[in-house]
């Protein structure tokens, strides 16, 4: 499924915050998008995903979601947003309710567990989970719907370092061949996990700088892609930082 | 309390008669019946008038208090208690309190005065005190709310009250207590130990109590040749001090004055009546014996004396 | 240079149980109690010793009074406080979510909820008689104002993204309600109910003032008005055995139902 973007613009309080902007990510396309603090990542993925309204432009889809697919577009949150009163199966199941015999809805909860090892702790609270372990769950709900674009908002960003280097690996094995919007505000991480990676400017937020990451998701672990994704990362932070030292100095919005 | 039954008390305190019996008294109020007993019975007033309940007969009954005289009564040919019938009632029969057996009746508790005075008028009537069916409502303004309502046929009710709903329509007055059942209202009380170690004292109280219920005998308690109650040019003073005390107006002074006795005289044998109805009810305790609390050695020319 | 041990500073401000405290206290005092009464400190009337208390709960025990008292105490509270509840309930959750209700209902609900629901009681006479109606009306008044405002601020307790989350998958208001709202707001409910049943015991006494010929209040008020010090010990000793029981009733019902917390 293709997810586009005409001329979208927002603004809070009359105060511009992002845009206006174009865009379009194609079906099976990772895009990563980073800017500065305050620069409205967040505001586009929350316009993207349907859950602000903007107050300029339209979004739309084109093309069929993957059969199967409960919802066309999921969402993985920063702070994981899951049911603390619920297990994590029942966190996982959450989407599917009402929308699914029962059974299957255990068949898929069942497989969503397994993919993202979680199987041991189906009957565990989030309380009883590390962060870690908590996004993953996040993610299982998200793939259990069987979205066409996945919407990633700082999936990492709550997560201590060594536990964000182990996850990022299994979610680029996740989503492998998904349509994917993953915001961040760290640039290794956008050009690890990225096809494409899409710099916003300061407040208001417009598509300064475009950079295509080249080498295939596969290949990003070895050795002689350390080099190139760390060249990448130096081009992206050389745009972003004057960018990022005048948002430091004007605070949040 | 703060109520026109203690007149005596006030007009002996603003006219001197304790200072003249060598007494430096000084009046204590409270805002219910119960403590006042209490607060003789443990020492803390010398004194005490308030109206007979169960509540009081039990205390008493312990041996700790002796009645000495009378507080008011409900004396014929003077209004201040009445029974009145709901609209509804009183539409469906209820018209006087004869009519009373079989139907509810509004109280404040069980053992109150207003009991008492139920339970007098069924003996008067010759029926058993529970076939008027007493609904405790604790409050004076909850019986009304639930007179005027027909929730109950029936409340007792002063007379200033009960005039004001019946002329408002909102209840039917069907008789006074006095015209049924004229009974001793409350009394005048000390401690046990008072008696026994203070009679002196007790005594120029007594006297001084006496006077000042006289000052109100001869101005608050009059009748014209119709028998209807008056209050004259001569009684102001002593409505101005009542006044001074209750903080209520003349008119409802007058309207909610009782009969005093001149000289504090009870009607004794009406009190063993009381507490021989609330013993058969079980609210007073079977172990009193109004003989015990009652002592008749400061004033003479009680009423009614048992044999 | 002298050595010198680091001292401990953060000592204190830590306040825990002390296991069978609570226990020993009450012996200790009920032991007091007993003994100033049998040494004659204090006449009877006034204040009886414990042990007539028991006798007296003993005796209405067994004569069937306290059956009676407690069968119709317990109906009020459970009828009054359930009624309560639900609309407490109910108008919190109207409250958290919707424009309208959190406007119109949240400035009523701070305006009623102080007025004394005993000063109420001729009102609550007039408009629904002397039977049962005013005496549940009158708890359910109690528990309801402190249910809505907790609820209210229990719903307003769940984190934003929850109810985003619920969105981003497209679930129908109705799901959001019942699947994050509502137990979300829980402990808030929870909280309500807590101080709800202790003024619902409150008001048992003022709701049993209405023309009640059995109940605990009823006891109470009229061991009152006879100067049967015993009996209203008895029942206040009633009372507070009830908020006992119903207090670690509610919190055995809260650690299963928050048992994610």
């Amino acid at each position: 499924m293709r997810l586009r973007a005409r001329n979208l613009a927002h603004a809070y309080d009359g105060l511009a915050a992002l845009g206006p902007l174009d865009l379009v990510v194609e079906a099976g396309e990772r895009l990563a998008i980073v800017g500065p603090s305050g620069c409205g990542k967040s505001t586009l993925l929350a316009i993207l995903g349907g859950l602000l309204r903007p107050s300029g432009g339209r979004v739309w889809f084109e093309g069929e979601a993957p059969s199967g697919s409960i919802v066309p577009v999921a969402y993985v949150f920063q702070d994981f947003a899951l049911l603390p009163w619920r297990t994590v199966a029942g966190n996982v199941a959450l989407p599917l309710e009402g929308r699914l015999p029962r059974t299957e809805i255990r068949a898929r909860v069942g497989a969503a567990l397994a993919r993202t090892g979680l199987s041991d702790f189906a009957g565990r609270f989030p309380r009883e989970l590390s962060g870690g372990m908590r996004q993953r769950v996040g993610i299982a709900r998200a793939l259990v719907v069987e979205p066409g674009v996945l919407l990633l908002d700082e999936p990492l960003s709550a997560l201590d370092a060594q536990t964000r280097e182990l996850l990022l690996e299994d979610i680029l094995g996740l989503t492998e061949g998904a349509t994917l919007v993953w915001v961040t505000h760290n640039l290794e991480e956008a050009v690890r996990v990225a096809d494409r990676v899409i710099l916003l400017s300061a407040r208001p937020g417009r598509i300064r700088a475009e950079i295509a990451v080249p080498v295939p998701a596969r290949e990003r672990n070895r050795p002689e892609a350390v080099p190139v994704l760390a060249r990448l990362r130096g081009e992206l932070w050389a745009l972003l930082r004057e960018d990022a030292r005048r948002a430091q100095t004007e605070g949040p919005p | 309390m703060t109520l026109v039954s203690s007149a005596p008390l006030f007009i002996a305190q603003e006219r001197g008669y304790y200072r003249e019996e060598g007494l430096d008294a000084e009046l204590v109020f409270f805002r219910a019946a119960q403590p006042v007993a209490v607060a003789v019975a443990a020492g803390e007033a010398d004194f005490g008038v308030t109206a007979f309940t169960a509540g009081f007969f039990n205390l008493a009954g312990q041996g700790a208090l002796k009645v000495i005289g009378a507080q008011s009564r409900e004396e014929p040919g003077f209004d201040f208690s009445a029974y009145l019938a709901s609209n509804a009632a009183f539409a469906n029969g209820l018209t006087g309190p004869e009519k009373l057996p079989g139907r509810s009746l509004a109280i404040t508790q069980h053992g109150s005065s207003f009991h008492i005075m139920a339970g007098l008028l069924a003996r008067k009537l010759g029926v058993e005190t529970k076939t008027i069916r007493m609904v405790p409502l604790e409050t004076l303004q909850n019986m009304q709310a639930a007179l005027k309502t027909g929730q109950v046929d029936a409340a007792i009710l002063p007379g200033h009250i009960a005039t004001e709903l019946d002329r408002a329509g909102e209840a039917e007055l069907i008789g006074w207590v006095h015209e049924w059942t004229p009974y001793a209202l409350g009394g005048l009380f000390t401690s046990t130990r008072n008696v026994e170690r203070r009679r002196g004292v007790v005594e120029a109280f007594v006297r001084a109590y006496q006077k000042g219920a006289r000052d109100y005998h001869a101005v608050m308690n009059k009748r014209d040749a119709g028998g209807k109650r008056i209050f004259e040019a001569d009684a102001e003073p002593v409505i101005a001090i009542i006044a001074k005390y209750t903080q209520a107006t003349p008119e409802a002074i007058k309207a909610g004055a009782p009969y005093i006795d001149p000289e504090g005289r009870l009607d004794v044998g009406n009190v063993y009546e009381q507490v021989a109805l609330l013993k058969e009810e079980k609210l007073v305790d079977a172990s009193v014996d109004p003989a015990r609390f009652i002592d008749l050695s400061f004033i003479s020319g009680h009423f009614n004396l048992p044999r | 240079m002298s050595a010198r041990e680091v001292r401990l500073r953060a000592r204190g401000f830590a306040p825990r149980r002390l296991p069978g405290a609570g226990a020993v206290t009450a012996v200790c005092v009920f032991a007091a109690w007993e003994a100033v009464c049998r040494a004659g400190l204090v006449s009877p009337f006034a204040l009886p010793a414990p042990s007539r208390v028991l006798a007296v709960l003993a005796e209405m025990a067994l004569s069937g009074e306290l059956l009676a008292h407690l069968r119709a105490s317990l109906g009020r509270l459970a009828g009054g406080w359930a009624i309560g509840m639900l609309c407490g309930v109910l108008a919190g959750l109207a409250i958290g979510v919707s424009s309208l209700a959190r406007s119109v209902g949240l400035p009523l609900v701070s305006a009623l909820f102080p007025v004394p629901k005993i000063a109420l009681l001729p009102l609550l006479i007039l408009w629904l008689g002397i039977g049962e109606a005013p005496k549940l009306a009158t708890i359910a008044l109690g528990t309801f104002f402190p249910v809505a405002l907790s609820t209210a601020s229990g719903v307003d307790q769940i984190p934003r993204s929850l109810i985003r989350m619920a969105q981003s998958f497209d679930l129908p208001n109705r799901a959001i309600v019942l699947k994050v709202i509502l137990p979300g707001a829980l402990p808030g409910i929870f909280a309500g109910a807590r101080i709800s049943s202790s003024i619902a015991l409150v008001l048992l006494t003022a709701a049993e003032m209405i023309g009640a010929e059995y109940g605990i209040g009823a006891l109470v008020l009229q061991a009152g008005h006879l100067m049967r010090a015993d009996r209203l010990l008895a029942g206040v000793v009633l009372l507070s055995v009830l908020g006992v029981a119903i207090g670690a009733g509610l919190g055995a019902l809260e650690r299963r139902l928050l048992a994610w917390r």
